[in-house]
This record gives C-alpha cells, sequence and structure tokens, in this order.
C-alpha cells in the first residue's frame, strides 16, 4: 500500500509518516518511508510518503497513491494527481476543499478539543487513517508514537492518535 | 592520544550502546553508524541540505565514543581539519552535498598529494549551483573522479539503501586505511532522507582495518616511499615522536620538498597511481543479477540501482532475458567485467539520475555493435519500476 501524507510545514506531516512506517515496521512488513519539503521553514509543502508491503519494496517514491491524507490545500494541490483513481482520499474538512470524492473531519478542531494543541493535528489524521484502512494495528502506532515523539509529549500524542481512531470508526 | 575503533575498551563500549538488531532509520544515520562502528572518531563539517543529518548523528554520537565533533566555519576548513585529524591517527570523516563539495576539492588533491586517509561522503543533491537543494541526484559522478585538478587517482563507492550505505561507509574506511587514501562515498538525496529497515550487527561482526605504522626509524624516515612494495607507506603518526614533513607540494620519500625535479614529481605521482591500480582487489566491488543469459543488460549505480532490479525482475517474469550490473566502486569503474559483459549482450541501458554520466564509463567499454541508452531522469525525482521496465520493453 503507498500512502501519502500532504500539509504544509508546521503541521507535523512528516512526523505522521514516520510514526505510521515505525510502526509497519514493529509489525514487521516490509516499509520504505520518504518525504519532499520545499526550502522554507515553515508554510510550504509538506509531503511524506509511506510504501507498506509484504513483498520486497523497489521504488523509492510513492508512484501511485492508495491514500492520500491531506491537511492542508497547498498539500493536496502538490500532490493530488498522484492518487489512483479509486483511491482513498482523507481530508482535513476545514483546511482542504478536495475536487472529488472524500472523506475526513474537521482534524485541526479535534485536536484542540481534545489536546489544546492545534499542533498534534497530525496524530489526530494519523488515528483517522489507520481507523479507516486498519494497514497496521492501532497498538503497533501507540509504541511508534512512544518511540518517536519528543520526551514528555507521548500521553499527548497518544490521546490526539486515540480521537482521531474515534472520529474515524464513527 | 590515538582513540582506534577496535581497542578493547572501545569495543565494549559500542557492544554497551548499539545493541544489534533492526533499527527504523534514515540512510544518513545508517552512514553514520556505518562511520562509528568503522572506528571513526573525528568529524568535521559544515551543514548541508541533505547531509545535515550525518553532521547531527555524529556529532549525538561521537562524545559517547570518545570522539570529536568539530562544527567549521565552511566546507574548505572541514575537510582541512579532517586531514589534520587523520594525521594525528583519528580515523576521520566529513559529509557535505552539491556546493559543498565543489568547494572540499581543493583539499581533496591534497589528501590524494598526502595520502592521507579520509572519507568524504557527498550526498549528492539537484545542481548545478543550488539548483533544487532539498531533492535527489546522481549528478557528481565525475565530480567527484575529477573534481580536483591535476593526475589523481580516486576511489568511490556509491550505496544503494540504507542497509547498504552502512557496510559500504565501514568498506569506504577499510579501504582508505588500507591504501592511505581519500575516499568519496557518493550518496544521494533520496536515500539519505529515505527511512527503513537497517540491521545494525554486532560489532564482532564488523571487520575494521587499521592503516599501516612504521615498525621502525627507517621507516618513518620515508613516509611516502614504498618499502613494502605494495605502494602504500606506512604512515608517522604526528605525536608519535618523528619528524615527519607533509606537504602538498611534490616531495621526494622523505616528505621534504622539491618542486623543481621532473623525475621526483614522476615518480611520486606515479606511485600513488600504481598504488591504486595494483590493488584492485582492495576495493573492486559489483553485483549481478542474471547476467549468466541477459541479452539486455541494465547498469545502474545508488539509489537507481534498486528501482532497477525491480524492473530487471518484472522483464524476467514477462519472459525477457534482462540482467543487472551494478558497480558499488563506482571509481576506479569496473572496466574488465564491463568489458566481459558488454560482449554478451544485445544492449545496454544505463539508468542514472543525470543527463548521462556513469554511460560514458559503460561506453569505453563496450563495442559499437551493442546498443548502448541511457535512462536518464533529472528534476529530483527517482525513476520508477514502471518508467526502467518501460525501456527494456522498448529494446526486447
Amino acid at each position: 500500500m503507498q500512502i501519502r501524507f500532504a500539509g504544509i510545514g508546521g503541521q507535523g506531516v512528516v512526523l505522521a509518516g514516520v510514526v505510521l512506517g515505525e510502526a509497519a515496521a514493529i509489525e514487521g512488513l516490509n516499509v520504505l518511508q520518504t518525504q519532499d519539503y520545499s526550502s522554507a521553514s515553515r508554510g510550504g509543502h509538506s509531503i511524506a510518503d509511506v510504501i507498506i508491503s509484504n513483498e520486497p519494496i523497489y521504488d523509492v517514491m510513492v508512484t501511485r497513491a492508495d491514500v492520500l491524507v491531506a491537511l492542508h490545500q497547498l498539500g493536496y494541490d502538490t500532490v493530488k494527481e498522484s492518487l489512483k483513481e479509486d483511491g482513498l482520499l482523507i481530508v482535513e474538512t476545514d483546511l482542504v476543499k478536495p475536487d472529488r470524492p472524500y472523506v475526513g473531519a474537521p482534524f485541526t478542531r479535534i485536536a484542540e478539543g481534545t489536546t489544546g494543541l492545534a499542533l498534534t493535528v497530525n496524530m489526530v489524521a494519523l488515528g483517522y487513517f489507520v481507523a479507516k484502512t486498519g494497514v497496521v494495528k492501532k497498538e503497533s502506532v501507540e509504541e511508534a508514537i512512544r518511540r518517536r515523539v519528543p520526551e514528555g509529549t507521548e500521553e499527548i500524542n497518544i490521546k490526539a492518535f486515540r480521537a482521531g481512531f474515534e472520529e474515524g470508526k464513527k | 592520544m590515538i582513540i582506534r575503533g577496535d581497542e578493547p575498551e572501545q569495543v565494549r563500549l559500542i557492544k554497551k550502546l548499539y545493541k544489534p538488531g533492526n533499527y527504523f532509520m534514515q540512510g544518513d544515520e545508517a552512514v553514520s553508524y556505518g562511520a562509528i562502528f568503522a572506528g571513526c572518531r573525528f568529524y568535521a563539517g559544515y551543514p548541508i541540505t541533505p547531509a545535515s543529518e550525518i553532521a547531527e548523528a555524529m556529532a549525538r554520537e561521537l562524545p559517547k565514543v570518545s570522539g570529536y565533533y568539530l562544527q567549521m566555519e565552511d566546507e574548505i576548513g572541514s575537510i582541512a581539519a579532517v586531514v589534520g585529524a587523520s594525521w594525528t591517527g583519528l580515523k576521520s570523516m566529513t559529509a557535505t552535498s552539491g556546493p559543498g563539495f565543489s568547494l572540499m576539492q581543493e583539499n581533496l588533491g591534497y589528501a590524494v598529494m598526502t595520502e592521507t586517509p579520509l572519507v568524504l561522503v557527498d550526498v549528492q543533491r539537484s545542481g548545478p549551483s543550488t539548483g533544487q537543494a532539498t531533492k535527489g541526484a546522481q549528478g557528481d559522478f565525475f565530480q567527484a573522479r575529477w573534481g580536483t585538478h591535476g593526475d589523481h587517482p580516486i576511489i568511490a563507492v556509491s550505496p544503494t539503501s540504507g542497509q547498504d550505505a552502512f557496510w559500504e561507509t565501514i568498506r569506504a574506511f577499510n579501504i582508505a586505511e588500507r591504501l592511505r587514501t581519500p575516499v568519496v562515498i557518493l550518496f544521494d538525496g533520496v536515500l539519505a532522507h529515505t527511512r527503513e529497515f537497517v540491521r545494525i550487527p554486532d560489532i564482532g561482526e564488523v571487520e575494521i582495518t587499521y592503516r599501516k605504522l612504521p615498525k621502525n626509524e627507517e621507516e618513518a624516515r620515508l613516509p611516502f616511499g614504498d618499502p613494502h612494495g605494495d605502494g602504500v607507506p606506512p604512515m608517522p603518526l604526528f605525536g608519535h615522536g618523528y619528524f615527519t614533513h607533509v606537504t602538498g607540494s611534490t616531495h621526494k620519500e622523505n616528505g621534504l620538498r622539491d618542486v623543481y625535479t621532473p623525475e621526483v614529481h614522476d615518480r611520486l605521482v606515479r606511485r600513488i597511481h600504481r598504488k591504486i591500480e595494483q590493488n584492485r582487489h582492495v576495493y573492486e566491488k559489483y553485483e549481478e543479477h542474471f547476467t549468466e543469459d541477459a541479452e539486455i543488460l541494465v547498469v545502474s549505480w545508488g539509489v537507481t540501482a534498486r528501482p532497477s532490479l525491480g524492473a530487471v525482475l518484472r522483464a524476467r517474469e514477462e519472459g525477457i532475458k534482462a540482467g543487472l550490473f551494478v558497480p558499488k566502486t563506482v571509481h576506479p569503474f569496473p572496466g574488465e567485467r564491463m568489458r566481459e559483459l558488454g560482449k554478451r549482450v544485445r544492449a545496454i541501458l544505463v539508468p542514472e539520475m543525470n543527463l548521462g554520466q556513469m554511460i560514458l564509463e559503460v561506453e569505453r567499454y563496450v563495442n559499437d555493435d551493442v546498443l548502448l541508452k541511457g535512462v536518464n531522469r533529472i528534476g529530483g525525482v527517482p525513476l520508477t519500476v514502471e518508467e526502467i521496465l518501460r525501456e527494456i520493453r522498448g529494446v526486447a
């Protein structure tokens, strides 16, 4: 499965990709994770790619995404063409106005409501994605979060992830 | 005090710090851990995308193993510091990219001329000039070979994955030490930033080489001679009580300058070349897949070798007799093997993330009756399995 997260710098898009990749690695799946960002430190587009497979992975980039998780219009516009025709589009509904069928929720508002921090939007979106696709187990992601987020922020990130997961299960 | 990575105390430290196992890490980190395992204990550098993660990892890890990290004012100073540190006996490294690699060329030549073992990682990014600073490329193939001026040999290796980057970095250090020469690692911005599984082994599984030291006063007096006939002089380290003169100017076997006598220059520069030529077994390395019966040969290197292998496997599934040749040491190019393979095939494709660089080396070794075609991509996006497969089908 080829998964692409797209947003803008500052939304934690790359960390979402890294956590998902680590979760797949924990489950012993083949996984490759890359990112692409503009040279601006904030505000430019930010893309994280994750390829998860039972087979060896030979491509070093997402060629045709099965899932696109878009957190911002700029990121969406940059990579929307790469989503397969029958691919799954997940969007931050306050910040992205897609031109094709989609699912999603106001992830940033959910983040603020759950943790008081808009910057946990990445974990909310990740939770929603995991609920919708089941590509990795919830527990693996929580373990990956513990390994990857800054020390002391594990619980708050897991809380945001669970809120997104619940939203995705609705 | 010299700190060698293979000292028992260092080995114990490594075992304690780095538990063997699979880690999800970036290519740049794999290079860094490879360097630590190889015994690198000095790093000087100047941050640059996409090589900065190497600097970050070395700054974090080196102090834990009694090593030194030095942030320099620029790339010229970085490689100069690495040369100096190497003469004190520390295995030393720097890492940079594109414009930084250009700045390092003068002192890379100094390292060749003074026969200083060091490892220089060039994480290739899309140029020329500032180009696409955050994007990967394979455009420095010949900058590694001919970037510094004058007649000089160079050794360059090029990893094809994160795991490979770990082992190739160790190999680069071993070659540098064994032949008392700088070694370039031609890495790239794609693999540098790609995270995947990398198995960190037990340090006991890692073979580490250390440079030849003079056995006696007599050997120490000839730091640029050839007492053993292998072209590699023992290296008298600074601080070991020897009077050693090190200069980038033409020098005699004893290290003293002589920039006027043609024979002295001829003898020195030819020996430095011979040292690399006659020790091909130390560094030559390539991988082959399905070359026994291949009619179409894909020749690729670095990051592009991976989608190339995917494409060859797919072609085989379709009944096309395709094979893959991957030089792992790209300089000196494995020309003899290329020549042999070139005689057996009908067509050769050379996919690379540039407008055609390694293909020029391939061309030197194959006859005109073989169809030779580049598969070239620039713009910072890697070639895909599908794109390379399409080219294979096109010549099948």
